[in-house]
């Protein structure tokens, strides 16, 4: 028995010594959905590298914090942070008035927009709405998927990641895919096997910021990261990195 | 005349006890009480006061749809290929035989999950077929395999006699095969037939990772959106759990008119 009680007695100290060692810096856990190139992805060692990345350690640095990123998959990346699984999220989060009634969002750190990508056999359609009776492509819960919906006689479907939306529409299963710019970008002007076959149509049709989300009420953290986005912005590190990734 | 009595060689392939069990006749089985307690507690959301619920239940219904088309669909070919690749099982032709045993060890090794993935984008690099469809193939290939164990257990379930019998009578084995022992192994492999069925209609949300508008699918969607994660898999279990009981039971009624019939 005494030995045990020994032993709890040194555990609790050594856990005690170690948080207020930790306490110096905070540390958040951020998760991130690695499959939306070149925001957020896995590189080739296993590392998860991106313009978010990059971006979240720049205001990090500037706050004052440490912080911990955790891949998680985008269907649930929501219902994570309400379970307290992490702190925040950042995973090209585009702020919408649905999610602001649930969440709380920091400023805005960049804008992108939606845009629609095609095969290149398609030689009319410029708009989702050219491509009525048609299926087209997303990622499930994506203000992609929204816009999509929002054109009547035109069948969304929806991916778990939208690499697969891309493999489909190689395979011919759908007709188009809508998503964020540098994601159309990377997919339809820079990855060799869908260089050939798929081309972007058309401009930007949305215009939308990206924000950090944190749980509903975190106004501590929130400030905290705000505060961090405006030094990286005033220092200008954002463009850099922006032209690191996005080119 | 051929011995019937024979057809009973009970053999046992399933994944658990059978829902309700036959000797269970009271009026609060396990069955009943899980069954029309889904129901009222859908009904009860549905029409409770809040409204979240009801938006839900409008949202998912093609999904259902295509959940029965993907599960019955895949039944159908799977029974198709286990019944090729059963008799491939038992065949004495070396070649033939091997074949069909490679295809049960491999699919039989491979997840499900991970099959749909080949299959679907596998089957997607060679030819132009439609997501649904890509899907059945893939569930209908899986479940092929476990169809052919059931159909080789059920052919030798019935004794070597009868084919003794019929090929004395001056039948080919052609001919022995198919008015004799056919019809007799496939009132034994009905039950487990069933089985399969069950366990198809649940793993068909397995498709939903491919795209497929499924019960499943279309919950994740409208979860997604809403972020309503809690009500929208409370439903989506509910519907499924209402579903497999309603065909569990009406499996169990099928079994049991074919052992009157006797």
């Amino acid at each position: 028995m005494r030995i045990f009680r020994t032993l709890s007695v040194a555990a609790l100290l050594i856990a005690s010594l170690t948080t207020a060692a930790f306490a110096a810096t905070k540390s958040i856990k951020v998760a991130t959905d690695a499959t939306w190139p070149p925001m957020e992805m896995v590189d080739a060692n296993k590392k998860i590298v991106g313009y978010d990345i990059d971006f979240l350690n720049a205001v990090a640095k500037e706050a004052g914090v440490a912080v911990e990123f955790k891949n998680t998959a985008w269907d649930g990346i929501f219902a994570g942070l309400d379970s307290g699984q992490y702190d925040a999220i950042i995973s090209s989060v585009t702020i919408t008035d649905e999610r602001k009634a649930k969440y709380d969002f920091t400023d805005a750190y960049t804008s992108i927009g939606q845009i629609l990508i095609v095969p290149k056999t398609d030689k009319t359609s410029k708009t989702i709405a050219d491509l009525k009776g048609k299926k087209v492509g997303s990622q499930i819960g994506t203000t992609g998927t929204m816009e999509v919906k929002k054109v009547a006689g035109v069948e969304s479907k929806t991916y778990d990641e939208v690499g697969l939306a891309f493999e489909d529409m190689a395979s011919g299963r759908i007709d188009g895919v809508v998503c964020d710019e540098p994601v159309a970008a990377h997919f339809a002007l820079q990855k060799k096997e869908y260089k050939d076959k798929f081309k972007i149509v058309g401009k930007a049709f949305t215009k939308e910021g990206y924000g950090i989300v944190v749980k509903k009420g975190n106004k501590e953290l929130v400030n905290l990261l705000n505060k961090g986005i405006k030094a990286v912005k005033a220092k200008k590190i954002d463009t850099k990195i922006h032209t690191k990734w996005v080119k | 005349m051929i011995n019937k009595q024979s057809t009973h060689t009970p053999i046992e392939v399933g994944d658990g006890a059978a829902i309700p069990h036959k000797d269970d006749s009271g009026l609060f089985t396990a069955w009943r009480i899980a069954f029309f307690g889904a129901i009222i507690l859908c009904l009860f959301l549905a029409f409770g006061r809040s409204e979240q619920y009801l938006a839900i239940f409008k949202f998912v219904p093609d999904g259902i749809l295509v959940t029965f088309k993907v599960t019955i669909g895949a039944i159908l070919l799977s029974i198709v290929f286990g019944l090729i690749a059963g008799l491939g099982r038992i065949s004495s032709n070396r070649l033939i035989n091997g074949t069909a045993s490679l295809y049960v060890e491999v699919i039989r090794g491979i997840p499900l999950l991970v099959q749909l993935f080949y299959i679907y984008y596998a089957l997607g690099r060679f030819i132009r077929i439609p997501d649904i469809l890509s899907a059945i193939i893939a569930m209908a290939f899986c479940y092929g395999a476990y169809m052919a164990e059931i159909f080789r257990a059920g052919i030798q379930s019935i004794p070597k006699g009868q084919i003794e019998a019929a090929l004395s009578l001056g039948m080919s084995r052609r001919q022995a095969m198919q008015q004799v022992i056919l019809p007799q192994a496939f009132k034994v492999v009905l039950p487990p037939i069933g089985n399969e069925f069950i366990a198809l209609l649940k793993d068909s949300s397995l498709v939903s990772i491919l795209a497929v508008a499924d019960l499943l699918r279309r919950g994740r969607e409208y979860a997604s959106e809403t972020f309503n994660y809690f009500e929208t898999y409370t439903v989506i279990a509910l519907i499924y759990l209402i579903m497999t009981l309603f065909f569990s039971k009406l499996i169990s009624l099928m079994e049991e008119k074919l052992n009157d019939g006797h």
